[in-house]
Order: structure tokens, then C-alpha cells, then sequence
């Protein structure tokens, strides 16, 4: 996984987020064992005190769990995965509102132009040559 | 601690010692052909040659002579002073250890070079009958100074002041440099020059000082009292007081390394 | 119980102070940037705590105690100047760490010199200054001390050994231990600390957590420190 940060948050919030991203995304899929703390940290490049920071904030999310022994799981229960998922996705939408806002658009020319992103995509696809 | 310390001693400075000490040798094997053999001919190149042999025995003992100097002034200085004294003064070694590790290393070579020496001129010079006549002045000797019970005891008392005082010599002539050194080296600038004008400063002191003492009526009575004791051991009485007086100095140089070492430290 | 602690200490040289009236402790398990412009009295309160200056006033103490040979034992400390000794080889130099340092771990110094393409026999002399600069990191991170003083340590190596420096420092993280390192290229090692400690000509004029920063100013440790000491 890459991991990167802005200047802008603390690194810990950017680690949830990365993370949460990862279980989501199937990086991390579900039931998996994850790597030590320390062995984040090193991949992440962060302080492992942070990194444990984050991990104990997703232990709140329900997203992973310890076992006293075994180490630190994603969880099993899809339909939190799910959840977080939608909540990002939800997120991401706001944000794009947001932006498109800022250009000047409205809320009906903003939904004109998704069919034709959707659908140039679409032909990208279809077309091996591009 | 006194023990690794001195072991990593060895290591840094027999590099240097040990093959300067086998050139000895080799050029005094050189030596020895040269005055027994290559001087009698009349050929010129050969007069030359044999010449050369002898230059290069000569030079050896004064190279030999020198580094063992040079090199217990550079260990110190190098070693505890420059960039390395970074590693070095931060070991879990106390600043005790490390002068007592350096005064003894440099003991050790001291005696070595003497050694040394002193084999290579008997090499270069080697000659059987002389090497007998020798041995038997070294048995008579021996003779003489253990022919009674009084005499030993004199002579054994003789040979550990001796020995007391090579090593005391030694040790005084190491910390007067490494005092010297450690005064220059505390101040933020001119450190090497600092360090001259302190070695000299110490110099003039010790003069001034054993010139006061020298001139005080006590050296007198104790003059009065050694000659007054000639016959039974005056002559002890007399290196005693050297001895002591030797330690004194050491003791004093000591402190001011010492001092100047754990409290004034100032690597650049 | 606090590894590294200073109470009032201040130095100064001739005239000038270095430091000034500086008072703080680091505990255990903290990684702690010192951080502040040339001549701030980083390399000052280093030196202070190796016990290779003595202090004008006031105290500082590792474990409770003032610098000495005993604090040294726990102390793994790496100069500002590469100062490891010229005329050995690199296995010497590992003989000389593992005589004097009951901690030192002489596989995991030979797994990083392997690690980094240095041959063992190679004498120091004719190593690169790069070169000379990691071994000696090396012997310092393989011990297993109980505070690291780390003098500039991606000061002048490339982009890509300060990456290996760095998750040496996280992937040798001890809860026991604290790491104390001091530099100026901020955004480097941002991510690694803790907290951090601005000093300025010997004074700390700042103490805090990286993302307390983050969480309050909205920028980053580097960012802030550029509006601190704008010239």
C-alpha cells in the first residue's frame, strides 16, 4: 500500500483514513491478520506511537479488533465494512459538490455532465486502441 | 574496562610499532654485514653500499627512537582530542581509565623500543668473542652484587628504585605533553599553538620550582643526612627523594589533565 | 521516570550563551525532534548530555543521573562529525562496539552493513564520507539503549539512505527507549517525531506534539517552524 500525507491534518487522522480506505477498498480484506504496528509505522514511515494512535481509533470504528495474543484483525462483519464504504462514498460526493460549486456549476448542469463522463468512459473502455 | 581499553590501545598503535621494530632488525642484520664483512674491501661500490647499510641502521633507530615519542603524543591528541574523541569520550569508561590506559601503552613501548634497540646494536655489532666478554662482565657483576646478604638487599632495593623511576620518568614525560595538550585544546581557538605555550609554561614552572627547592635549606639537611648515611644507604635516602619528587610532579600534571579533560572539554 | 530531564541548565562560552535557562524532560517510548536554526544550541545540548561539556548552570540528568560513564552505558549517541576511527575496518569497529557496549547488537549491525552493500573487511579510511557516515550510524542504532542523541543524522546522505535511516529509527522503536534527534531539514523527519522542542539562540521557545500542531495551526511542523524563525 503507498501511503501519503498532507500538511494540512495530523498524521493520524491521514492514517485513519488511509486505512479505512484500504479495508474498504479490499486492500486489507475482511477477517485478515494485519502487520504489527511497528511494521506499519516502518511502511508508513510514521511515528509508531501515531500509528497505534489510528489503530486504536479504528478498533473504535468496529473496523479491526485485537486479539490479546493473535495480533489485530480487519473485521468480519461486512455489512460495517459496508457502511464505511457508503459514509466515503457520501464524502467523496459532498466534496465533488463542493468543488463543482466553486467552478460555477449548477446543480442540474452538474448532473447533465455525469451521463456524458459516464459514458465516455464507457467507450474508453470499449476501445482497446486508446 | 582499564583492560579493553588498553587491548584497542595495542591494536591502534602496534600497527605502527611492530613493523617499524622488524625494520630495525632486518636493517641491523644489514649493519652487522656491513662492519664485519663489506668495509674491508677496496672496491669503492662495495665501501658505498656498506656505508649506505649503516645510514640506513642509523636511521632506523632514530625513526624507531621518535615514533615511539611521536605516536603516544598523536594517540593523545588524535584519539581523545580531535574528531575521534567523540567516540571516545563518550564510552562508559572513566577519564581515569583513559589516561591510565595511554600512560601504560606508551610504558609498554617505551620499554619495547629500549629493548629493541638494544638487541638491534648488539645485532649489528655481533661478534661471538665480544658477545662472551660481555656475558662474563654481566656474571661478574652479578657476583659482586649478591655476595652477601646486605649486598643483595641493596642491590634489589637499587633495581626497583630504578625501575620506579623509569617508569615515573616515563609517565611524567607522557603527562606533560598530555597536560599541555588538554590545556590548548579546552580554549575555542588557536588550540595547537595554546597547547606549545602551555607545554612550555609547564616547563618554566617545574624549573622555577625545583629551583626553589634546590636552593631552600631543607635540600641541605637532607644532603647532610645522605652523606652522614653514605655506607648504608644514603644512596637509597637520595633516590627516594627523586622518586617522591618525581610522583609529586606527575601527581600535579595528573590533576591538571584530568581537570582539564572532564570539566573544560571542548571538541570542536 | 523521565530519561532525559533539564532544569535550568544553561551554558555559555566566554561571554556568548549557547544555552540559556532550558528546562524540559522526554519520557520513554517518546521520539523527540530538536529542532531550530544553526547555532540554536542543538549540538550544545547534545554535547551536555554525553557529558562532553559541563554545564554553567543548572543540571541535566539521563535516568536520574548526571552524564557519566554509568549514563554512557545507556546513551547511544552519534556525533554531529563522522568520528568512528579511520584506521580500523568495519569489523573492527564492530569488535570496539561490542567490548565496550553491554547492548550492542553485533547481528543486527552486520544485517544492516550487509544491508547497505558494506564489505566488513573494508578499512574506514578508504571508505566514502557517505560511506563513513552510515557505519557509523549503524553502530549507534545497533545498540539497544535506552536514549539515542542523534546529531544531524540525514544531514548530508541521500534521498534514498535517508529513508533506510528513518525506518531504522521506527523498526528499532523501544517503549523503554526515547530518541532525541536534532536537525534542521524538518519535513523529512516531521512524520517520524512525536513532539518537538524548538530552540532558538539557547532558548526553547516552543514544546509540542506534531499533530497537536497539525490539529491547531493547520500546518505542519515544517510550516510552522518556517513562520518561527522567518528571516
Amino acid at each position: 500500500m503507498k501511503w501519503y500525507f498532507s500538511n494540512d491534518a495530523p498524521i493520524y487522522a491521514q492514517l485513519i483514513g488511509q486505512i479505512r480506505r484500504g479495508i474498504v477498498s479490499g486492500v486489507f480484506p475482511p477477517g485478515e491478520r494485519l502487520p504489527s504496528v511497528r511494521e506499519l509505522a516502518t511502511e508508513a514511515g510514521v511515528n509508531p506511537n501515531t500509528m497505534q494512535r489510528a489503530m486504536a481509533e479504528l478498533e473504535r470504528d468496529g473496523l479491526v479488533y485485537s486479539q490479546r495474543t493473535a495480533g489485530r484483525f480487519v473485521t468480519e462483519d461486512r455489512g460495517r465494512i459496508d457502511d464505511f464504504r457508503r459514509r466515503l462514498a457520501a464524502e467523496h460526493v459532498r466534496r465533488f459538490l463542493e468543488d463543482m460549486e466553486q467552478l460555477g456549476f449548477s446543480r442540474g448542469e452538474i448532473l447533465s455532465l455525469l451521463p456524458q463522463a459516464t459514458r465516455k468512459e464507457g467507450d474508453a473502455h470499449g476501445d482497446p486502441g486508446m | 574496562m582499564l583492560r579493553k581499553l588498553m587491548k584497542h590501545e595495542f591494536r591502534a598503535t602496534g600497527r605502527v610499532m611492530l613493523p617499524l621494530y622488524l625494520v630495525v632488525l632486518v636493517t641491523s642484520v644489514g649493519a652487522n654485514l656491513s662492519i664485519r664483512r663489506l668495509m674491508d674491501t677496496d672496491v669503492p661500490l662495495i665501501n658505498v653500499l656498506a656505508s649506505l647499510l649503516i645510514i640506513a641502521f642509523a636511521m632506523a633507530i632514530l625513526a624507531v627512537c621518535a615514533m615511539t615519542v611521536i605516536l603516544m603524543i598523536r594517540r593523545f591528541y588524535m584519539n581523545l582530542l580531535r574528531d575521534e574523541g567523540y567516540v571516545m569520550m563518550t564510552l562508559p569508561v572513566s577519564i581515569h581509565q583513559q589516561i591510565w590506559s595511554k600512560l601504560l601503552v606508551s610504558l609498554v613501548w617505551f620499554i619495547a623500543t629500549g629493548a629493541v634497540v638494544l638487541l638491534a646494536v648488539n645485532a649489528a655489532a655481533y661478534d661471538v668473542h665480544a658477545m662472551q666478554e660481555l656475558w662474563g662482565w654481566v656474571q661478574e657483576i652479578f657476583a659482586y652484587l649478591t655476595r652477601d646478604l646486605p649486598a643483595f638487599f641493596h642491590s634489589t632495593a637499587f633495581l626497583v628504585e630504578f625501575l620506579a623511576l623509569g617508569a615515573l620518568t616515563s609517565f611524567v614525560t607522557c603527562l606533560h605533553f598530555y597536560a599541555a595538550l588538554a590545556i590548548g585544546h579546552s580554549a575555542s581557538g588557536h588550540k595547537m599553538a595554546l597547547s606549545v605555550a602551555a607545554f612550555f609554561a609547564i616547563q618554566w614552572i617545574g624549573q622555577l620550582v625545583s629551583g626553589m627547592f634546590f636552593f631552600s635549606p631543607l635540600v641541605d639537611r637532607i644532603g647532610d643526612l645522605a652523606y652522614s648515611l653514605m655506607e648504608s644507604g644514603g644512596a637509597h635516602l637520595l633516590l627516594l627523594g627523586v622518586i617522591g619528587g618525581l610522583a609529586a610532579v606527575g601527581a600535579v600534571l595528573y590533576a591538571v589533565t584530568i581537570y582539564f579533560l572532564s570539566r573544560r572539554l571542548n571538541l570542536e | 521516570m523521565a530519561i532525559l530531564e533539564c532544569n535550568g541548565l544553561s551554558k555559555s562560552y566566554g561571554k556568548t550563551a549557547a544555552l540559556e535557562d532550558v528546562s524540559f524532560s522526554i519520557e520513554p517510548g517518546r521520539i523527540v525532534g530538536l529542532l531550530g536554526p544553526n547555532g540554536s544550541g542543538k549540538t550544545t545540548l547534545i554535547k551536555l548530555a554525553n557529558g562532553l561539556l559541563t554545564p554553567t548552570a543548572g543540571k541535566i540528568e539521563i535516568c536520574n543521573e548526571t552524564p557519566g560513564p554509568d549514563t554512557r552505558a545507556v546513551v547511544s549517541y552519534l556525533p554531529e562529525r563522522t568520528s568512528i576511527p579511520t584506521w580500523m575496518t568495519a569489523r573492527q569497529l564492530l569488535d570496539f562496539y561490542e567490548d565496550f557496549y553491554e547492548d550492542f547488537r553485533r547481528d543486527a549491525a552486520e544485517e544492516m552493513l550487509a544491508h547497505l552493500n558494506i564489505a566488513p573487511g573494508q578499512s574506514i579510511r578508504q571508505m566514502s564520507k557517505g560511506t563513513r557516515e552510515k557505519v557509523q550510524l549503524i553502530v549507534v542504532m545497533s545498540r539497544a539503549a535506552q536514549l539515542y542523541l542523534l546529531d544531524e543524522p540525514i544531514g548530508g546522505v541521500d534521498p534514498a539512505t535517508r529513508d533506510y535511516i528513518l525506518s531504522t529509527i521506527i523498526g528499532n522503536y523501544d517503549p523503554q527507549a526515547a530518541v532525541v534527534i536534532s536537525t534542521h531539514l524538518i519535513a523529512d523527519v516531521e512524520k517520524v517525531l512525536d513532539e518537538v522542542i524548538f530552540l532558538d539562540r539557547g532558548k526553547v521557545v516552543l514544546r509540542s506534539g506534531v499533530d497537536d500542531i497539525r490539529e491547531n495551526k493547520g500546518m505542519s511542523v515544517d510550516e510552522l517552524f518556517r513562520e518561527v524563525f522567518r528571516c
